[in-house]
């Protein structure tokens, strides 16, 4: 009896230890509560900002599921008052939702058809054998791709093309080299600034539409987007390859035989399926439809009419989507999203912008750059540590209630929010190359600050001397 | 028996997967020699999964599986594993996934029907707890890693005896430091210490710590079985007797060259989780591997 009590009591140290960030959340949250709301905040807003604190804090210790964050975050806008049971559910649901809901879906459906064998194929054919090339070529494709169809589409058709030319290369697939780490970081960088090449190049840039429409400050069009973002992500293509060059130039000047060896793999696979042309066919149609159909019927509906033209054609089964759809996800943006939707309307939003401007005042004088500042290096460096989808979704609504030009600001946010260059969590995309254990956390600095820094800085120069011209 | 060998790769848990199969075949137990992968973060779990479907349409190795092969070809070396078995090589296409995140290939051993290699993914301690929980193990080995605090939470709350093979040094001339007391572990880590001392052909060193200057009857007593023990199975032995802060002097005594054997502690977890205990401290303060026996 003795010995059963001791291991149970041992078991549940054990959940203790394992998750001491929930339970130092839950005195925090408490002891924020009933500290008194500072002057200027209403209590509505108070409290909404302890819900922000909570999610934060569970986000990045990992501590519980995501599905219970978001869950959480529900239940406590219910709880403390903030909104009605109704208010909480309409504010979760947007279209914002419908599109990463449906660009996850198209993701799965996408790389389910196995066209990463053709992709691979026209990219060699393009590059030829010169390693300097192929790492254009895949940083170029990878930002190309990612700006129209997410990143994590990409990044999951590109791993394997590259680590079958590693193997081809005659390297261990199991042992770090420069050339693994120069072309698995060619897809992940590529893939990152691609995404902010269009709305569909993330979930972060919908969200960020959806406020600015929602808030009533401006709506803005694929095609506008693009304007104000596809020079940035052409500019950063060189300079993304020149910087992985210099930091991880790998002794193989050329892939001769990976190449060709590649190209008989590949040629095994035989021509383009019936069902492969289908599944272009569906994406295009979907793409066509964000460009020309989505100022009626918005971005996540014409995602979903892609899943659901997959679905009937017999593309894929509803069982593989269902199961490697990140459905912990959706849930956690459609909560991130209603949070920031009542920091906006319970004026906790207004709080914290006008007190950052207030304290950031005494470094910079000029106000304009105080918001641009905060709202960039805030959200390039929150999107390192949570995700920049959630970034967004929290920070947006600050953002947009610091006064100045909302378009400018809005688009600077979501474009910093793809500077997840630094870490292993930053993005999907960092995580899925550091799975193949070839890349260390190290190593995402090495080339990573480089790059922060100077697409900072070129985010500097487009913000303050091209987007204005486009207003 | 059951016994879990958890090994990272080649580079680092050669000596563990060296000194675990000694362990194993002096117990003449059934092996899981288990390689837990990083934790993935819960954003992009559904991602990771899909891409490593894509690499399997490429011939290309998740990874982990590296590691298994290479203990394959560690086991196919010592002939741990039968000659048809070694003959049709590593057989990664049967590595098939028996519950969540968990993935297994089944090997015909030498010395005893049931080996496998399995494949975790996840936090090392969550992923070793539940897997001598579901599977219910009695020794678990895992290597020295310089991680401390892992070492520590797994001796802390694993539900197994666990052998840390800290700072291990194949050419070293090993004795066995065998701690014995007036605690009800003692009669278990004087089994487990003669088997290990078999297997790995050294000699034992037994050392009974008073705190006080006056040595219990009990202390005496236990020595004397452990003694009267080792004697019936031919183990050269000496009684080391010492006063002190017994985790100190253990750990001194023990040095580099010895393999410390005690028993786990009895104290009450909650003691435990705030102040640590005897078997804790040691396995801190030493340099050698330890063995704690539960």
């Amino acid at each position: 009896m003795l010995a059963f009590s001791n291991n149970s009591l041992a078991n549940y140290l054990f959940w203790v230890s394992r998750k001491k960030w929930l339970i130092i959340t839950f005195f925090l949250s408490i002891g924020l509560f009933y500290l008194p709301t500072p002057e200027g905040l209403s209590s509505e807003g108070h409290r909404t900002l302890i819900i922000v604190v909570t999610t934060l804090i569970l986000i990045v210790s990992e501590s519980i599921p995501l599905p219970a964050v978001a869950i959480l975050i529900l239940i406590m806008e219910v709880t403390l008052g903030v909104d009605s049971p109704d208010g909480v559910a309409a504010s979760f649901m947007s279209d914002a939702v419908f599109f990463i809901m449906g660009s996850l879906m198209l993701a799965v459906s996408i790389v389910h058809q196995g066209l990463d064998k053709r992709l691979a194929l026209a990219i060699i054919n393009i590059t030829g054998n010169k390693t300097i090339n192929i790492t254009f070529g895949f940083v170029t494709v990878s930002a190309l791709m990612s700006s129209f169809i997410g990143e994590h589409t990409v990044a999951a058709m590109m791993l394997p093309v590259v680590l079958a030319l590693i193997k081809n290369a005659g390297l261990d697939t199991s042992k770090a080299t420069k050339l693994s780490t120069l072309l698995l970081f060619s897809i992940a960088y590529g893939c990152a600034l691609g995404s902010i090449g269009t709305p569909s190049g993330g979930g972060r840039n919908v969200i960020m539409i959806g406020y600015l429409s929602e808030f009533g400050l401006g709506d803005i069009s694929y095609l506008e987007w693009m304007k104000y973002t596809y020079p940035m992500l052409l500019i950063e293509i060189p300079i993304a390859v020149t910087v992985l060059w210099l930091t991880f130039t790998p002794k193989q000047k050329s892939l001769d035989t990976a190449i060709r060896k590649l190209k008989v793999n590949v040629a095994k696979s035989g021509k383009l399926s019936g069902k492969q042309l289908m599944a272009i066919l569906v994406f295009i149609l979907v793409f066509l439809g964000w460009v020309f159909l989505s100022p009626f019927i918005g971005l996540g509906i014409v995602a979903l009419a892609g899943v659901f033209f997959y679905l009937t054609f017999g593309l894929i089964e509803w069982p593989d989507i269902a199961r490697r759809t990140n459905w912990g996800v959706i849930l956690l943006f459609g909560s991130a999203i209603s949070l920031g939707i009542q920091m906006k309307e319970t004026g906790a939003a207004l709080y914290v912008a006008e007190n950052a401007l207030y304290s950031l005042q005494y470094i910079f004088k000029d106000i304009e750059i105080v918001r641009w500042f905060f709202s960039v290096v805030l959200s390039a460096i929150l999107t390192n540590l949570l995700s920049n989808a959630a970034t967004v979704a929290v920070l947006g609504p600050i953002v947009l209630d610091m006064g100045g030009n909302p378009i400018i600001l809005g688009i600077a946010t979501s474009v910093a929010s793809a500077f997840a260059y630094l870490t292993i969590v930053a993005s999907p995309t960092c995580m899925i190359i550091h799975s193949t254990g070839l890349v260390s956390s190290n190593d995402y600095f090495k080339a990573g600050w480089k790059l922060f820094i100077i697409s900072i800085i070129l985010l500097f120069l487009v913000s303050f001397f091209y987007w204005p011209i486009l207003l | 028996m059951k016994i879990l060998i958890a090994v990272s790769s080649k580079k680092y848990s050669a000596d563990t997967l060296s000194v675990g199969m000694k362990v194993v075949k002096a117990f003449n137990a059934s092996t899981t020699i288990v390689d837990v992968g990083e934790k993935i973060n819960q954003f992009s779990m559904k991602e990771v999964d899909m891409v490593q479907e894509r690499m399997d349409s490429w011939d290309i190795d998740r990874p982990g599986v590296d590691v298994l092969e290479w203990a394959f070809e560690y086991l196919a070396e010592k002939e741990l594993i039968k000659t048809n078995t070694i003959e049709a090589g590593f057989p990664k296409n049967t590595l098939v996934e028996t519950e969540g995140g968990r993935s297994e290939v089944f090997l015909e051993g030498t010395f005893s029907e049931n080996l496998n290699l399995i494949l975790r993914n996840g936090d090392i301690v969550e992923e070793l707890k539940n897997e001598v929980q579901n599977h219910g193990y009695d020794v678990t080995i895992i290597g020295g890693s310089g991680k401390r605090r892992m070492s520590h939470d797994l001796t802390q709350y694993i539900n197994s005896s666990i052998f840390v093979v800290n700072n291990y040094k194949p050419n070293q001339n090993y004795r066995l430091l065998l701690a014995v007391d007036n605690s009800v572990g003692t009669k278990k880590a004087v089994k487990y210490g003669v088997r290990i001392a078999q297997a790995l052909d050294i000699e034992v060193d037994i050392i009974t710590v008073s705190k006080t200057d006056e040595f219990k009857d009990d202390y005496n007593k236990a020595a004397d079985w452990a003694s009267k023990f080792l004697r019936r199975t031919n183990i050269n032995h000496k009684k080391i007797f010492l006063n002190g802060n017994p985790s100190e002097l253990i750990s001194r005594e023990a040095g580099d060259n010895h393999i410390i054997v005690m028993g786990s502690s009895n104290r009450n977890p909650l003691k435990t989780f705030f102040q640590g205990n005897k078997p804790l401290k040691v396995l801190e303060n030493s340099q050698c591997p330890i063995l704690i026996v539960k």
